[in-house]
C-alpha cells in the first residue's frame, strides 16, 4: 500500500526517518553492534539485488554468489596485490561482476524455470571450484586478508579501518543503491521487468525482446551483488573462495522470501529480522540455520508474499472494515 | 599403471552405481511431480546418519541398510504430505521450500549428530588382489546390491499395477485422473520411494565416504548433473549418465587434476543444457 503511486511522500518520510536513526545509532551502540549492522547493510544490498532478478523479473538465480564472490575478490586482490586505491577497486567490483553477469546471462536467460535455476547453480560451482583451486590468486578456502587505504572523493575522505567510518561508508552506498533500484523499478524499464515476471509470453507479443530485458536485469543484479561482495570484503578486510559457493545465494533467497519478494523493502526487512534472530539464537543454539530453514518453509507455505505481504493485507483489511 | 587404471575403472563403476540410485530418486520425483527436490542430498545424508545410529545399536550393517531407508521414507512422506502437496503447482516455490527443508535437516543433524565426520566400517573386510593392488570386496558387493535394486525397480515399474500407474501419470496426468488412477497417492508414494532411494544410497556410500552433515551438498549437485545429462524424466538415461560421468571422472583424475576435470564436466553440462535440454539420451 505505502509502496504505491502517490505515496512516494510517505516513502521518503519513512526512508529519511530510518536513515536518521541509523545515522544516530553508532553513538549509542558499541563497536560489536556497529560491525553487525554494517554486515547487515551489506546483506540488505545483496538481498535487494536478488529481489530485482527474482522478485521483479521472476528468475530464480542461485548463482548470485558468483557475483558476490567476484566483487569481494576484485576489491581484495586489486588492493592487496596491485596496490590500487579503494575508490577504483570498489568501482571495478561493480564493473567486473557486470561483465561476468553478461557472459553468464547470455547463456542462462535462454532457459526458463528449473533449467535456469540449475544453470545458474552450475556457473556458481565453476566459480567456486576455480576459486578453491587457483590458490596463488585467491588464497583458496583460507582466503586473503588486506587493509584498505582510505576512501577518497575530492577532499572528502573516510578511513575504512575505523569501524564507525566503515559503518557510515557502507550505509551511504547501500542507501544510494536502494534508491537507485527503487527508481529503476518505477521507471519504464522496471515495468518491463514486472511484465516479464507476470507473463513473458505476453511481453514478447507486445514487442519487447524478453531475453534482452532479462539479460539487462541479470547484469544489473549481478553488478549490485558484486558491489555487496566488495563492501563485505572492505568491512571484513578479507575474501575467501567460500563466498563463491552457490549456497551463499541462499542467504538472499531466505531474506527475500521471509520479507516479501518484489517489494525491495521486504528483503531489507527480511535480512534485518533473520540476521537479528540468528544473532540472538547463537547464544543457545549451535545450528542457527535450523531456524532459518524452518522459517523459510513456514513463510513459503503460510505467507508466500512474506512479511510485507502480511502487513499489506492487514492494512487493506483494516481499511475496508473501517 | 594397469592396476591403477583397473582400480580407477572399478571405483568409477561402483560410485557411478551409487550415484545412479540417488539420481533415479531425484529423477522419479522430477518426472512425476515436476519439482526439483533440493532436499534430496540431505535425505541421502540422513540415510547414512540413521544407519550409523542403527549400526551403533545393533552392530549390523545389513539391518541398517533396510531400516534407514524406511525411516527416511517416512520423513519423505511427511515432507510430501505436509509441504509439497500444498505448493505442487508452483515449481519455483517448491525449489525454495525444499531448499529450506535441506537447511533444516542438515542443521538438525549437526545439532544431534555433531559436526565431526564419522566412519562406518565395511561389514565385509576382505580384499582381493588386482594385479599389484588390493581391492575391497565390499565395493563389489555395493555395486551388486545397486544393480539388484535397480533391476527390482525396473520390474516394479514395468510389471506392477503401481508401476503402470506411475508411467501413466508421467505420460498424461489428466487422462490418468480420468481413468480413475489415484494420482495423489501415486505422487505420495513416488516421493516416498525417491526419498528411500536417496537414503539407501546414503547407507551404501557410508563405508566408502565419511558420514557427516554436509555430505549431501555436493552429491545433490552431482545428481542434478546426471539427471540433466541423462534427460529429465528419463530413468534409464540417468543410470547410463551416472556410470558414464563417474567413469570419466575416475579415469580422468588419473591424468588431470580433479578440479580441472570437474570444470570440464560442468562446462560440458552447460553445453548439454543449452543444446540438448532434453538430455543426451532423450528423444
Amino acid at each position: 500500500m505505502f509502496l504505491q503511486k502517490g505515496k512516494s511522500f510517505g516513502f521518503i518520510l519513512i526512508f529519511a526517518l530510518i536513515l536518521l536513526v541509523l545515522i544516530a545509532l553508532p553513538f549509542s551502540v558499541d563497536l560489536f553492534y556497529q560491525t553487525f549492522l554494517t554486515e547487515l547493510f551489506v546483506w540488505i544490498l545483496f538481498a535487494i539485488s536478488f529481489d530485482l532478478i527474482f522478485g521483479y523479473t521472476g528468475l530464480l538465480s542461485f548463482g548470485q554468489a558468483l557475483f558476490f564472490g567476484l566483487g569481494s575478490y576484485t576489491v581484495t586482490i586489486l588492493i592487496r596485490k596491485f596496490g590500487l586505491n579503494t575508490e577504483l577497486s570498489l568501482l571495478l567490483s561493480i564493473v567486473i561482476p557486470i561483465l561476468f553477469a553478461w557472459f553468464v546471462g547470455y547463456f542462462s536467460v535462454r532457459l526458463t524455470g528449473i533449467h535456469f535455476v540449475i544453470i545458474t547453480i552450475i556457473f556458481a560451482i565453476i566459480g567456486n571450484v576455480i576459486g578453491d583451486t587457483w590458490t596463488s590468486l585467491t588464497g583458496g578456502a583460507d582466503g586473503l586478508t588486506f587493509s584498505p587505504p582510505p576512501f577518497r572523493l575530492g577532499f572528502f575522505q573516510i578511513n575504512l579501518m575505523d569501524i564507525k567510518g566503515n559503518y557510515y561508508f557502507v550505509l551511504t552506498i547501500v542507501a544510494i543503491s536502494f534508491l537507485f533500484l527503487r527508481r529503476m523499478i518505477q521507471s519504464p524499464l522496471g515495468k518491463v521487468f514486472i511484465s516479464i515476471r507476470e507473463n513473458d509470453e505476453r511481453a514478447r507479443l507486445i514487442g519487447y525482446n524478453v531475453q534482452r530485458y532479462k539479460l539487462i536485469a541479470f547484469m544489473i543484479a549481478g553488478g549490485l551483488s558484486g558491489l555487496a561482495g566488495g563492501l563485505y570484503s572492505l568491512t571484513l578486510k578479507y575474501a575467501s573462495a567460500g563466498y563463491l559457493h552457490w549456497s551463499v545465494s541462499g542467504h538472499a533467497v531466505v531474506y527475500t522470501i521471509v520479507g516479501g519478494m518484489g517489494t525491495l523493502i521486504g528483503p531489507a526487512l527480511g535480512a534485518a529480522i533473520v540476521m537479528s534472530l540468528e544473532h540472538y539464537l547463537i547464544n543457545f543454539l549451535q545450528a542457527t540455520d535450523l531456524v532459518v530453514g524452518i522459517a523459510l518453509v513456514f513463510m513459503v507455505l503460510v505467507a508466500p508474499k512474506g512479511l510485507v505481504g502480511l502487513i499489506q493485507s492487514r492494512l487493506k483489511r483494516g481499511k475496508t472494515s473501517a | 599403471m594397469i592396476s591403477n587404471l583397473t582400480v580407477a575403472i572399478l571405483n568409477g563403476v561402483v560410485w557411478g552405481l551409487i550415484m545412479a540410485l540417488i539420481a533415479l530418486g531425484l529423477n522419479m520425483i522430477f518426472g512425476l511431480l515436476h519439482i526439483i527436490n533440493m532436499a534430496h542430498g540431505a535425505l541421502y545424508m540422513l540415510g547414512a546418519v540413521v544407519a550409523w545410529y542403527f549400526i551403533e545399536l545393533t552392530g549390523s550393517f545389513w539391518i541398517a541398510l533396510i531400516i534407514a531407508p524406511l525411516c527416511v521414507g517416512v520423513i519423505g512422506l511427511i515432507i510430501e504430505r505436509g509441504l509439497i502437496r500444498k505448493i505442487e503447482d508452483k515449481p519455483i516455490i517448491t525449489i525454495i521450500c525444499t531448499f529450506g527443508v535441506m537447511l533444516a535437516v542438515q542443521q538438525l543433524v549437526l545439532m544431534i549428530f555433531g559436526g565431526s565426520p564419522r566412519r562406518i566400517a565395511p561389514p565385509i573386510a576382505y580384499r582381493f588382489p588386482i594385479f599389484t593392488l588390493q581391492y575391497p570386496l565390499m565395493r563389489i558387493m555395493i555395486a551388486l546390491i545397486s544393480i539388484g535394486l535397480m533391476s527390482g525397480l525396473w520390474i516394479f515399474l514395468r510389471k506392477t499395477k503401481y508401476g503402470l500407474w506411475m508411467r501413466a501419470v508421467v505420460q498424461d496426468r489428466e487422462m490418468a485422473v480420468g481413468l480413475g488412477i489415484p494420482v495423489n497417492k501415486v505422487y505420495m508414494w513416488t516421493f516416498v520411494l525417491g526419498s528411500a532411494l536417496a537414503a539407501f544410497s546414503g547407507v551404501l556410500a557410508a563405508p566408502i565416504v565419511s558420514v557427516e552433515f554436509m555430505m549431501g551438498r555436493d552429491v545433490l549437485i552431482m545428481a542434478f548433473i546426471i539427471v540433466i545429462v541423462g534427460g529429465m524424466g528419463n530413468l534409464e538415461g540417468s543410470v547410463l549418465a551416472a556410470v558414464m560421468i563417474s567413469l570419466i571422472q575416475g579415469i580422468g583424475s588419473l591424468f588431470v587434476p580433479p578440479s580441472i576435470a570437474t570444470i570440464f564436466a560442468l562446462a560440458f553440462m552447460i553445453i548439454v543444457l543449452l543444446v540438448r535440454p532434453q538430455g543426451l539420451f532423450g528423444e
